[in-house]
């Protein structure tokens, strides 16, 4: 369950490009890992981000995890609804659960990301 | 020997006992009621009110435990605040009857020193009278500190003293000072249903605890939607008829009903006489004393708050049990690098011994362990899964130099810690003792073995 029109970074987040606005989510493999969420620590709206530097947490009943930016850009949406209703992360990791938008600086970054088979061996090899 | 003591806090009242019991003629002088700001403007009420907004939380989470709950549950505060008061009178008349049963005569009024050997009391009608002595404790304590721009008017701008006895809930409530007192109220407030904003001058919360612990309370706070603005002044405070404005130094205004100040303490120094026996204050208007707790005029002590070490309850009882002791020709001290504290907010915080910032400001090399309450069993059990035990040791002698807690019953579990620290033993000695399960104690186990990577219930990648 590796959809084809996403780009995948290696901290396992996904990130679906529309021009230069990004939405971003961590993958099935994350969720999966995780096991049931209970609490994630959205980042802000309006506030820049690093790729590859910590934007947020999630805690699930037997781990917390960070949230890691696949892109650097400015926050300009969040589902507020995780807030309420984290546990839509293990349900659509991929649709309803998505995390943020962000307005990214540079698009070339996303040439660093992997493409959906890329990340399957990626996630494969981790497994072993 | 005749022994006066000034205040009946934990310091005062404990001396108290302990002398009688020694055999010394036991005096103590206290304007208000025994227990001091411990028991009746601190730890006793403090925690009466939290587990009252404990299980209203609890009750909110009900269906989580398979309970239904037909209505909806609303705190009643003139209740909650009558209980507390009735759990203090008990406590307080438990100190009389003790003061009772060891002979210890209690004068009701203030206390001036008049000389080192003379104290006179005045009573609330102003009655006179003069106390001699053959030794003297000073264990008057502390009350809150006052800025001076923003006096309390213990209605809109009011100390703890005040949030301990209010009749309404406030619709909102700015608390200035994210430190132990602050943190507690902030999470009372919050969850008796006010809008909290607390500002704290510093970068983060409880500043005296390890960075793994507040990074942790910072979230939790941020889940039960309490605003935290860190480094932030507070540059003006406008009172407009019932509402209050706070211009803040981010240039964030914030209009609220109450301002509780909980921006630390002020010892109670002043109008005791202590210039009449020539005792020497600090430059914090502490009183001074040696590691026997003796001022500078030889037959004179003091302990607890009003000498400024560490303002704790705990540790002002031992320093008065201590300065009985040298009083009686016992030479003792207290070692101060085993004292556990407890903090109420929700989960608790406990800690004992150094942090992980001390170790690196003093170029301690340390290694750490940590465990998160989420892999613990128990934790599952009860439904409090968030927060962490950290193990701090010495990395040449594996030494157990600090433990710190968040996570549910994180004040009882601490005291193996204690020990352990004031013991002199090694994280491999908590590993090596068998504890009880299902118990949160587990997770101090589990943090020492993670020490050495050894934790069974950690999943390392």
């Amino acid at each position: 369950m590796t959809p084809d029109d996403l780009k995948y970074h290696k901290e396992h987040t996904w990130v679906k490009v529309s021009g230069r606005k990004v939405t971003i989510g961590i993958t099935d493999y994350a969720q999966d890992a995780l096991g049931d969420i209970v609490y994630i620590d959205l980042p802000e709206i309006d506030t820049d981000v690093e790729a590859n530097t910590e934007i947020g947490e999630i805690e699930s009943t037997k781990a917390t995890s960070s949230l890691i930016s696949p892109v650097s850009g400015k926050v300009i949406e969040v589902n507020e609804e995780l807030s309420d209703t984290p546990e839509i992360i293990n349900e659509d990791p991929y649709g309803k659960a998505w995390i943020a938008v962000i307005e990214i600086n540079d698009e070339s970054e996303l040439d660093d990301l992997m493409d959906a088979s890329e990340y399957t061996k990626y996630i494969e090899e981790e497994i072993k | 020997m005749r022994l006066t003591i000034l205040g009946a806090g934990p310091g005062g009242y404990v001396a108290a006992i302990r002398a009688a019991r020694s055999g010394l003629k036991v005096t103590v002088v206290e304007k208000d009621e025994p227990g001091g700001t411990c028991l009746n403007r601190g730890c006793i009420p403090t925690k009466s009110i939290i587990a009252s907004i404990e299980l209203l939380k609890k009750i909110r989470l009900s269906h989580n435990f398979g309970i239904d709950v037909p209505a909806e549950v609303k705190p009643d505060l003139n209740k909650i605040i009558a209980r507390k008061n009735k759990i203090v009178q008990t406590q307080v008349n438990g100190i009389i009857n003790l003061f009772k049963f060891h002979g210890i005569e209690i004068k009701k009024g203030k206390g001036y020193l008049l000389s080192p050997r003379s104290i006179l009391v005045t009573d609330n009608g102003s009655k006179q009278e003069v106390i001699e002595s053959d030794v003297i404790i000073i264990a008057t304590g502390s009350r809150p500190y006052q800025i001076p721009s923003i006096p309390f008017d213990n209605k809109l701008i009011i100390s703890s003293d005040d949030a301990l006895n209010i009749t309404d809930i406030p619709k909102n409530i700015v608390i200035l000072g994210a430190g132990v007192i602050g943190c507690e109220f902030a999470f009372i407030f919050k969850l008796l249903g006010s809008d909290v904003t607390l500002v704290e001058l510093l970068p983060r919360p409880l500043s005296t605890e390890d960075i793994d612990i507040t990074n942790i309370l910072e979230r939790e706070l941020k889940k039960l939607g309490i605003k935290l603005f860190a480094s932030t002044k507070v540059e003006k405070v406008i009172t407009e008829n019932s509402s209050i404005k706070v211009y803040l130094s981010n240039g964030k205004e914030l209009i609220t009903d109450k301002i509780l100040v909980t921006a630390g303490r002020s010892f109670n120094t002043e109008n005791i006489g202590i210039e009449n026996a020539g005792i020497i204050k600090g430059n914090r208007g502490e009183i001074l004393v040696n590691n026997r707790f003796q001022t500078n005029t030889s037959n004179i002590y003091a302990v607890g708050d009003v000498i400024g070490k560490m303002m704790l309850a705990h540790v002002a009882a031992r320093e008065g049990i201590t300065a009985v002791e040298n009083i009686i020709g016992n030479n003792t001290t207290i070692d101060y690098n085993s004292i556990p504290s407890a903090i109420f907010t929700l989960p608790e915080i406990a800690s004992v011994g150094l942090r992980e910032f001390q170790a690196n400001e003093q170029g301690i090399k340390i290694n750490t362990g940590h465990f998160q309450f989420r892999m613990l069993a128990r934790s599952h059990t009860i439904g409090e899964i968030d927060g962490l035990v950290k193990v701090i040791s010495d990395a040449n002698t594996d030494k157990l130099l600090g433990v710190h807690i968040i996570g549910p019953h994180a004040s009882d579990i601490i005291h193996e810690a204690v020990l352990a620290i004031r013991k002199g033993l090694k994280t491999k000695d908590i590993s090596e003792t068998i504890h009880a399960h299902p118990t949160f104690s587990e997770a101090i186990l589990e943090a020492s073995d993670d020490v050495y990577g050894k934790a069974i219930h950690i999943i390392k990648k």
